[in-house]
């Protein structure tokens, strides 16, 4: 499996707490310092008008973050566009870029410590429709990498498996 | 690994299949520095891959022009970077869709693009942030479903749009569905299109009253009419050629009362090669089809064309599709019903007084879905076409209006897909209301744009959704229109209240800021143009828009249009009203009006000085500038008064004002006498280069030039529109030559 498009997704312990519009100057101040390792940042977009998109959406050349909004449970997305070598490299440099950004969000001044990041929990989203698509099979071939990245003691579970969504495993249990 | 060239190579079309082979071996062939950049931007912009803001490499972050790195120095177009994200643009004929192509649509714009679906003024899809690696895969996930994105740009036969109410409206001649169809598969890649020096765009209307066609803004229009012949019906087309928007509006002038409609095609065939064969070529902004018709008069265009009609060989293709074009009909996918009393969800009501259409067949109904800027996500595509297939089968479209409508709705159906829609967040009522604001792409993504169209439409589509239930009816029925700079690609000039983006020096820094359009027609396929007032500061147009409608609610008499409401009250007094909104407070009094909607990022350069001197330089121009907009202004009063010569004279007087402005900067003395002021304005800032737009060139320059060299010897409404037009867009861009005089004067 040589997947490079997929997405990760870190739930906010306070729901209320991520409200969209707060994050536009944040993104912005990112961008003036280039502040996550790795990335070119380039713009930000304000998607917050549309129901279950992207949210506040910054762009980087090797992948996007987005403050999503979707099925109730706001969080940080990151959207990997680029490999960054192997699949279990790539996934392991997501993982980085990911943890970093929730670091950067939670030491923000602007947000006064509002907001926490939950690191016991991520999802991981196939974004190759070819590769990976929503079927047991494409999670059979992507666990044992996910198993690797995410440690003995995470759980992987598939959630939404043969529908016309992306296909999307649980993560559950990890201790990084 | 496996590709999609693979998994779908049955189930695309054999020519399709190898217009994307070729156009990736392109892709290959430029990774390869085998194919010329110029060559290849040509090449991709045909298969509807444009480049997007920054991708340049520079990006100023609010307090430095950053340099982007990305891996290669490797370009898809002159100053391009390869790696730079762009926009994919998508046609949809007639803005015709099914649900296995939404499906499909919203997969694409998840794995390549940001998740986003963006609908177009010309009933298109965008997707943003695109990589070039990825566009092959793209087309031909999108071919096998039937959609292609060749031709989507350059210059080319763009997508042929027509009227979302088609085959169901209630004031048709007839459904122009299957003409539009057969049209837009004709055209495609004819080689008869494919030598032009601009775009070419095609609409189809049913009626000559509503707007849904918006056939008087476009290079070619068609409007169904019948007529009878020897007892029985004959179909037709009333065509228009040579209307447009872009910087200077032009109305379509009349080519033929009746089109046959077996002419339709060789008809469009000719006058594609006539434009081919005469348009300009190397002046870009004057090569659009309404410049040729403008320079031949619409008689010898006419001439032109049909004697190139009569040496046209016969091709069966022009007159296949007529049997069927009399027989087609959509199927509904359920009988009709009626709303039968049934409990109405909360919100419906006001839903189905803005949102719904009864069709002129019985018990069935068009539902509007209101795209907050034309946008949808991946997620509520998919479950629109899960509501599609439920509620309305085939029959979705795409509007100019930037929404999307499933037709065919059986009525009792209504409350249950009304209840659906909110559960996707779809559900707004507002749709063709002022509420229902239109904006092109502006400085979100374009790289011509100038102001934030779509953060000033978000700002005022949440202002006036908290309102909209104590709006008045006459102010609720508005349309308001933004476009990011002046070419109009947000249709400001056919909005009542229009917008365009510019910006504007004030001390060191820039202020953002909109024209003022007022007046454009909508009605009557885009039946008139509206004309600037005044510039006012972007962070100030929510005000110009309280003030004009409280004083059309005030002051209207009964039943009194917004177009004859303002001709009544005249430009002066409407610009009078405003005035005080043109102030800008200092940056240290209110910092906020130095920066845009939606946009923290100051708006000027911040690390722009200005010499004393150059000061002093400026407060003179602007002193010579504000003369020129005064008499730009008195032109647009003469041409209101229909005193056409004295709008011509006044806005060529403003224009050498404006450009006096600029050789005054140069040589204080310059004397104001029209001959010298041309020729130092061309030897000091044309010759030099120094004035010109990045994008536009010197193409303001030369309003002035030829309304100098040729004075008319007859004056008409239409020429001195566009004049007045014309000059506006030169003061407005000599404002921004002094801005690159105190640019280069600070370094």
């Amino acid at each position: 499996m040589e997947l490079s498009r997929f997405g990760l997704k870190l739930f906010a312990t306070d729901p209320a707490a991520m409200q969209a519009k707060n994050f536009v100057p944040i993104f912005h101040s990112w961008i003036q310092k280039q502040a996550v390792e790795k990335h070119q940042l380039i713009d930000v977009h304000d998607y917050s008008h549309i129901h279950h998109g992207p949210g506040i959406l910054l762009v980087g050349h090797e992948g996007n973050f987005s403050t999503e909004m979707g099925e109730g449970l706001p969080g940080l997305v990151y959207f990997r566009k680029q490999p960054a070598g192997t699949f279990e490299e790539t996934v392991r440099a997501s993982v980085k870029a990911i943890l970093q950004a929730a670091t950067l969000i939670e030491a923000e001044p602007g947000l006064e410590g509002q907001i926490r990041l939950r690191r016991d929990e991520f999802l991981f989203i196939s974004n190759d429709r070819l590769l990976a698509p929503n079927n047991a099979a494409s999670f059979e071939a992507i666990r044992p990498t996910l198993g690797k990245v995410f440690g003995a003691s995470a759980s992987l579970t598939p959630v939404r498996i043969a529908t016309r969504d992306r296909l999307t495993i649980r993560i559950s249990g990890v201790a990084f | 690994m496996p590709t999609w060239e693979e998994k779908l190579a049955d189930r695309l079309e054999p020519q399709l299949a190898a217009e994307i082979d070729k156009f990736e071996t392109e892709i290959t062939l430029r990774k390869q520095g085998k194919l010329d950049e110029k060559v290849f931007a040509e090449t991709r912009l045909r298969r509807g891959c444009y480049g997007q803001r920054y991708d340049n490499g520079h990006r100023h972050d609010g307090i430095r022009t950053q340099e982007l790195q990305y891996n290669s120095d490797l370009t898809k177009g002159p100053d391009t970077l390869w790696d730079a994200p762009g926009m994919q643009r998508i046609k949809i004929p007639f803005g015709g869709l099914n649900p296995d192509q939404m499906d499909v649509l919203a997969d694409l714009a998840e794995e390549y693009a940001d998740g986003v679906l963006h609908v177009t003024t010309r009933q298109d899809f965008q997707y943003h942030f695109v990589h070039i690696d990825d566009t092959p895969a793209i087309m031909r996930r999108l071919a096998a479903v039937g959609i292609t994105t060749r031709e989507a740009c350059g210059n080319s036969i763009r997508n042929v749009t027509a009227c979302p109410l088609a085959g169901v409206c209630n004031t048709e001649t007839f459904d122009v569905i299957p003409y539009a169809r057969a049209t837009a598969k004709f055209m495609l890649g004819h080689p008869d299109a494919q030598g032009f020096g601009r775009k070419f765009k095609i609409a189809f209307s049913g009626c000559r009253q509503e707007a849904c066609g918006l056939v008087n803004m476009h290079d070619m229009g068609a409007i169904a009419v019948t007529r009878v012949e020897n007892g029985k019906v004959r179909r037709g087309f009333e065509v228009y050629v040579g209307g447009g928007l872009g910087a200077v509006p032009h109305n379509a002038k009349l080519f033929e009362e009746f089109l046959p409609e077996e002419e339709l095609l060789p008809t469009t065939q000719a006058i594609s090669r006539v434009f081919a064969r005469l348009g300009e070529k190397k002046q870009r902004d004057r090569a659009r089809i309404k410049f040729l018709i403008a320079k031949l008069g619409v008689e010898e265009f006419k001439k032109l064309v049909l004697e190139e009609r009569q040496t046209l060989q016969a091709d069966p293709r022009w007159t296949d599709y007529l049997e069927d074009a009399e027989q087609y009909a959509e199927k509904p996918l359920k009988p009709p019903t009626f709303l039968n009393g049934q409990k109405r969800p909360e919100g419906f009501d006001a839903w189905y007084a803005t949102n719904v259409y009864r069709q002129k067949q019985a018990g069935y109904v068009v539902a509007s879905i209101t795209l907050p800027l034309g946008d949808l996500s991946s997620w509520q595509m998919r479950e629109l076409s899960t509501l599609a297939r439920r509620f309305s089968g085939d029959s979705v479209r795409t509007t100019v209006e930037q929404n999307m409508v499933l037709r065919w709705v059986s009525e009792n159906d209504l409350p249950d897909l009304y209840r659906e829609l909110t559960r996707i967040g779809l559900g707004a009522p507002g749709a063709g209301t002022i509420v229902d604001v239109t904006a092109c792409p502006g400085t979100d993504t374009c790289k011509l744009g100038i102001s934030s169209s779509r953060g000033l439409a978000g700002e005022l589509r949440t202002r006036l959704a908290a309102k909209a239930y104590t709006l008045d009816e006459a102010v609720k029925n508005l349309r308001i229109k933004i476009s990011g700079c002046f070419n109009s690609c947000g249709q400001h000039h056919i909005a009542d209240l229009g917008f365009y983006g510019m910006s504007i020096n004030v001390g060191n820094r820039k202020v953002p800021h909109f024209q003022v359009v007022l007046g454009g027609k909508w009605q009557d396929n885009a039946g008139a143009y509206g004309l600037p007032l005044v510039r006012v500061p972007s962070k100030r147009i929510p005000e110009v828009i309280d003030r004009v409608t409280n004083r059309y609610v005030g002051e209207r008499t009964a039943n009194e249009s917004f177009q004859d409401f303002l001709k009544r009250v005249g430009k002066k007094d409407l610009r009078a009203m405003l005035e005080d909104l043109t102030r800008i407070p200092p940056y240290e009094v209110d910092p906020s009006f130095y920066s845009d909607w939606g946009d923290p990022r100051e708006y000027t350069i911040g690390d722009m000085g200005v010499g004393e001197c150059a000061g002093e330089v400026v407060s003179v121009s602007q002193f010579a500038l504000a003369a020129a907009d005064g008499l730009v202004f008195q032109a647009q009063l003469h041409l209101e008064a229909g005193d056409y010569a004295s709008a011509d004279q006044n806005a060529y007087k403003g224009m050498l004002q404006a450009a006096l402005s600029l050789v005054r900067a140069q040589w204080p003395e310059a004397p104001d006498e029209a001959d010298s002021t041309i020729h130092e304005f061309r030897q000091r800032f044309f010759e030099t280069n120094i004035w010109g737009d990045r994008y536009a060139g010197n193409k303001f320059a030369q309003y002035l030039f030829i309304r100098h060299a040729s004075p008319p010897a007859n004056h008409s409404g239409d020429h001195a529109h566009r004049v007045v037009e014309e000059a506006q867009l030169f003061v407005d861009a000599v404002y921004r030559g002094h801005e690159i005089l105190a640019e280069r004067s600070a370094r």
